[in-house]
Formats: C-alpha cells, structure tokens, sequence
C-alpha cells in the first residue's frame, strides 16, 4: 500500500514538473500555421455544440423573426460587428480570417441548423477560446433577437440582391457617418430610435453614454466606438439640426388607454407628460420629446427602466418601477401615435 | 429665572435625569396622548383605562397583602375549607367576574366607534408613508381631495372610511379615539366625536416599512363654522401667492406635475400627495417637517435622507435660489 502510494505521488510530482516545464520553458508550439493535434479540434468543437444544446433554453419572450424592420436591424448590426470574420452571404471570407484558428466559419456555414435559441445563446454569449466574442452589454437579451432575425433570414437563403437592400446607406448629405447611422435610424417603426425629434444635446448624451458603457446596448455601444470622438459631436450637431417629418402611426384602442395614462398617470404612475410633453406647462431641455419616437423603441426603453437595466436617471427609475406590461404596451402606441415634434412644450402649428 | 440646579452637570447627565420626568410628562400632556382626551371617544377610554387601572393596583395590593399576611402575619394553620374557598373564590370566581365584566363593557364601548357620522364621513387612504385624504360632505358627488393633514368640526361626529395603498397602516389620533387599521382592498370604518378645538397629532400605529415613524399627520379640530369655511377654501382651486412665478414655472419644468396635482393648474398627477393647498398645512411630509420656507427647501432636497425609501426622488440639482423660489411658490399655495 504504501508503496503504491509512494508510485503515485512521484508520478504527480513528475507531472507537474512537466506542465511547469511546458509553460515556463514554452515548449508548446502555439503557432497557428502548426495547427492543432489531431483529434483537438474535434473534441473542442464537439464540447461546443454540447455546452450550447445544454443551456440554450427556449426564452419566455421571442419578438416576431419575420419582422422585416428586425432584421434589417440585425443585419447592419451584423455588418459591422460580425462581418469581419463571417463575412456576408454571397461574399468570400477575407483571406486573413480564413487563416484564423480555429477557422471563422462562413455566415451559411454557420448559421447551420441551429435554432433560433440557439443562436441567440451564441450571439449573447460568445464561446471562449475560439474568439467568438459575447455581446458587448450585460443584461440586453432582447437587442440579440435582431441579429437571431437576420440569421434565420440567412438560414432560410438570402438573395444577394435583398443582402444588398438590407445594407445599403441612404443618400444623405451631411457629416462623415451620417449616412450609415441614418440608415438605420431614417425612419420609423424600425425598432430604433426616430432622432429628429431630439436635440443636439440630447443625441450628444446618448452617444457619450452608450461610448462609455454607462448606458448598457451591444448594438449601440458597438456603433458608436466606431466614429472619433469629434465625428460624434458632428453627427449629434447635424441629426440635432433635423426637423421631424411626417405623420405619427395613428391611433387604435391600446393607444387610446395611453392617452390617458400618459397624461393623467394613476396612483402608482407618474404622468408622462408633464415631463415629455407634448404640453409640458414649462419645457425642460433635458427631457427628450416621445412625441411621434419609434413604438418598439420605447417599450423596450421602458422595460429597461423598470427592470433596472437602464439607469442615470432617478427620476425614470422611480418613474418606470410600477410599470405593467401592458401599460408599457400602450404608452408606446399612444406616443408613437402622435405627429412628431421637436421639444416637449405645446405642438407647434401644423405646416402646410 | 434663577438657573436650575442640575446647570453644574454634563449635558448627557443633565440629559438623563430630565429623562423619567420628561417621560411622565410627556404622557399626560400633549398633542399626542390618550391619556389628555379632546374628544368623545377618547375620554370613553380614559375611562375605561382608569377603571382598568384601579382595579389592577387594588387587586394587586390585595395579592400581596395576602401574600404578607399568611406567610408572616398570621402564620397559624388555615383550615382546608378556608383554603379551598379561598382558591376557588379568589382564584376561579372572582377573576372570572371581573374579567367578564371588562369584557362586557369593553364589547359594548366598540360598536360607538363605529356610529354612523353626523353627515361628513372621511375617506384616508395610508400610502408608503404618507395619507391621502377626501372629504366627503354629506350628499356630495366628488370629494375634496386634501392629503396629510386631517380637520374635523368639533362637537360633530365624523365618520372615516379608511384603507390602504399596498401594506397595513393603522389610523390612530390619541387624543380623539382609538386606532383602527387600515387594509389594502377592504374598508373598515371608525367615527370620532372630538369636544376640544385644537392641533393634535395623528400616528400610523402598525409597522409599514422604512418610514413607519415618518408617517404621522395633524389633526385639526375646528368650531363648526370654521371648518365649514375651511373645507369651502380648500376645495376651491390654488391661488399662488403674487410673486412666486419663478418658483411655479421650476415646479412645471422639473416635472413635479407628474406626481403631483395642483387643482386649478396643469398639475395632475395622482402618485404623490396633492399640493393644492399644500402652504396651510401644519407639516410637511406626512408630519416629517415644519412648514416653514427653510423645511420646504430641505425636504426637496433631501428628501430620501429625510424620509428613507420615500418615492419622491430628491431634486439635489436645483441650485439655493431655485430651491427657495421652488419652496416661495408651495409656501405661497395656501
């Protein structure tokens, strides 16, 4: 016994000289030309699919994956975050990626056959030592589906000419970036925030926030470390500087329940908009216009108050924490029902 | 004045050999005390308490005078059926009587509680930790919403409906009447009687979270004709006082509106506590402050130091002139 014992730990011993030995000396060839043993890649990437098919849990809430606004959404999201290394459908992978080990599969090779769960566990999580990076903020689940969208658009065949109408910048005349940020916020009901209705100063926070991670979204916080410091103040100058066009989304039942929680707010919730307008007795600066802003937008906004994700504000903490859900649904309808405007005091005249 | 004679001690033993004096004191006398009654109902319980603490002090004398005798007065052996009569009539019959007897009346004493009104009937509503109040004059459609601060006609009953927010509270004015709880999703009713005009202090009487203690009012008890005019003036709309514009517009721009209502403005809010006439109130915050520009001021600012876990977020932003325009303006809603 004793001696099996005594086997056993000079064997432990010569072991851990041997690791020491591999580290410390750098007798392991880390070198990607080298490639891995046989046999590793397969056991990584066997333990990889397993770990994913054990903890993707079919979520409590999926928005709809057919929404077209979501998955242009996820689709410029994807342009400059996941592009890089996956390259897009119809397009080579760069010859740089294709060397990388392990290997960045091409977008059709890697949307594979997972589900939508799936991959949303993917993309919020990343998986270690492969160089899959996991979603850049904590705690926005729900921003992923957007990329889930446009990854079951892929999984489904995407045309290279739709690829291309997903993608494409808008024609706009102004500073450097403008077009591409426009691309995704030019219009309405795109699950982003309408920004002619805000000011410069406002648009100015908003960036500053999401560029130091105050203000938490995997979406946003990857856009805006794209531009320089300065070319953010120019873009915040010049989408300050626009002039909100065009109509609300109308109105409907759900919208008309937020009329009056809006306005008159109840014994647990505070009135909207003797903050937001429109109407607001004294205009405050400081307090963004809702008035005709992107319904999606706003109900995940307001959810983000309440859940606690979002903060920097203890007035909308305190404002948002007794929110129900179907409150958050028809605040949203009743504000992006409005016609837009700029400021929160009384609506100004209609223009001809 | 010739100074007292405890001016040569240190403050905290000056301090303490005030303390049972001040504790004595401050039981029998004050705004706050069941033991000073201003009202109907309250004296019905003094009553009740002294009878109770009478019959406690003589029965105790009693026991241990008995105790005395036997064990060192008259030590001779008693007799079996003296001792058993003793048990059984001392021990069993009587505490039987008087107990039933207490309870006997205390019964009877509780449905006056609850005697219909002479025609105003009160609804409270406790919140986390303030109260909402209505006035309900008799025939009335709406109510004349008020908050934090109760007033009631002397010589008249009044009747209170009370309920609660999302905990138990309980409504308690000492020197009125006894304390009723307050429910979230039922109603119960007390009436109160009050004989004495005067300022007197109300105190939520059940733990309801951080700031149970902080949630206290005043109850004002008026002749007749003066809370008839009272509640004429307090259901009418605000009226600012003249210059206090600056501090009107910082409450609309800061968005007090939200929470708050200011009858006769844009203010509609129903979160917090109504404001319309928030300036001839006797405290601030449920009884938490005095009411003077300085205790408006502090308590915009530093409301959640003043009040722990208070909904109202604290406006620490406002610099000193805005918060002295901001406190000129609800000073002025009077």
């Amino acid at each position: 016994m004793k001696q099996v014992i005594l086997t056993l730990a000079t064997l432990a011993v010569l072991g851990l000289v041997g690791a020491a030995a591999v580290v410390g000396l750098g007798l392991y060839n880390v070198s990607a030309r080298v490639g891995h043993l046989p046999g590793v890649s397969w056991v990584l990437h066997t333990t990889f699919r397993n770990s994913v098919d054990l903890r993707a849990e079919r979520p409590e809430r999926m928005p709809d994956l057919a929404d077209p606004a979501l998955i242009a959404l996820g689709a410029k999201h994807y342009e400059t975050a996941c592009l890089p290394c996956h390259a897009e459908p119809g397009r080579e992978r760069t010859a740089t990626m294709a060397a990388l080990v392990p290997e960045p599969p091409h977008i059709d090779e890697a949307v594979g056959d997972w589900t939508p769960a799936e991959l949303h566990w993917i993309v919020y999580n990343g998986v270690k030592m492969s160089g899959m990076p996991h979603w850049p903020a904590e705690r926005r689940e729900e921003e992923v589906w957007s990329v889930v969208a446009y990854l079951e658009a892929v999984q489904q065949g995407i045309e290279p000419q739709a690829q291309q109408a997903l993608t494409a910048d808008p024609q706009v005349e102004g500073p450097e970036h403008a077009a591409w940020c426009a691309s995704c916020h030019g219009g309405v009901e795109r699950h982003v925030p309408r920004l002619d209705i805000l000011t410069e100063t406002q648009i100015a926070e908003a960036l500053e926030e999401y560029r130091s991670g105050a203000r938490p979204s995997g979406i946003m916080q990857q856009a805006a470390s794209i531009p320089t410091e300065a070319e953010l103040k120019e873009l915040a100058a010049w989408f300050g500087d626009r002039q909100p066009r065009g109509a609300g989304s109308g109105g409907g039942g759900a919208a008309e329940r937020g009329a009056v929680l809006a306005q008159r707010g109840t014994e647990e919730v505070p009135a909207c908009t003797a903050c937001h307008g429109p109407g607001a007795t004294e205009p405050n600066p400081h307090f963004p216009s809702l008035a005709g802003q992107d319904r999606a937008y706003l109900a995940t906004q307001l959810r983000l108050w309440r859940d606690g994700t979002r903060h920097g504000s203890a007035l909308m903490t305190k404002a948002a924490r007794a929110l129900e859900d179907d409150q958050i649904a028809e605040l949203a309808a009743w504000f992006a029902s409005l016609p837009p405007q700029k400021g929160t005091g009384a609506p100004a005249a209609a223009e001809e | 004045m010739p100074p007292a004679p405890c001016h040569r001690l240190s403050p905290p033993a000056r301090a303490l050999r005030a303390l049972p004096l001040l504790l004595i004191c401050a039981a029998c006398e004050g705004r706050q005390s069941a033991l000073d009654p201003a009202g109907e109902d309250a004296a019905v319980l003094l009553t009740l308490f002294t009878v109770m603490l009478i019959g406690a002090v003589i029965l105790w004398l009693a026991m241990n005078g008995m105790f005395y005798g036997f064990t060192r007065v008259h030590r001779s052996q008693i007799s079996k059926t003296t001792a058993n009569s003793i048990v059984i009539g001392g021990g069993i019959l009587l505490p039987t009587l008087l107990i039933g007897a207490l309870l006997g009346w205390g019964l009877s004493i509780l449905p006056d509680h609850q005697k219909p009104g002479d025609g105003l009937r009160i609804r409270v509503i406790g919140e986390q930790w303030w109260w909402r109040v209505e006035y309900w004059p008799e025939g009335a459609d709406t109510p004349v919403i008020s908050a934090n601060e109760i007033r009631l006609p002397a010589g008249q009953r009044t009747e209170f409906t009370l309920t609660s927010d999302r905990v138990i509270h309980s409504f308690w004015i000492p020197a009125l009447g006894g304390k009723m709880d307050m429910f979230p999703g039922r109603e119960t009713t007390l009436s109160l009687k009050p004989e004495k005009p005067g300022v007197y202090r109300g105190q939520c009487a059940e733990l309801c979270g951080a700031s149970h203690a902080w949630m206290a009012f005043e109850a004002v008890v008026m002749p007749p004709g003066e809370f008839d005019a009272w509640l004429e003036q307090e259901a009418a709309g605000a009226q600012p006082a003249e210059g206090t514009e600056e501090g009107r517009d910082i409450f609309f721009r800061e968005g007090c509106a939200a929470c708050h209502t200011i009858r006769g403005t844009q203010a509609q809010g129903q979160v917090g506590p109504d404001l319309t006439h928030v300036g001839s109130r006797h405290s601030l915050g449920a009884g938490r402050l005095g009411v003077t520009m300085e205790e408006f001021a502090a308590f915009v600012t530093h409301t959640e130091d003043l009040k722990p876990e208070v909904r109202m977020p604290a406006y620490d932003h406002l610099s000193e002139d805005e918060r002295a325009a901001l406190a000129a303006y609800l000073k002025g809603l009077e």
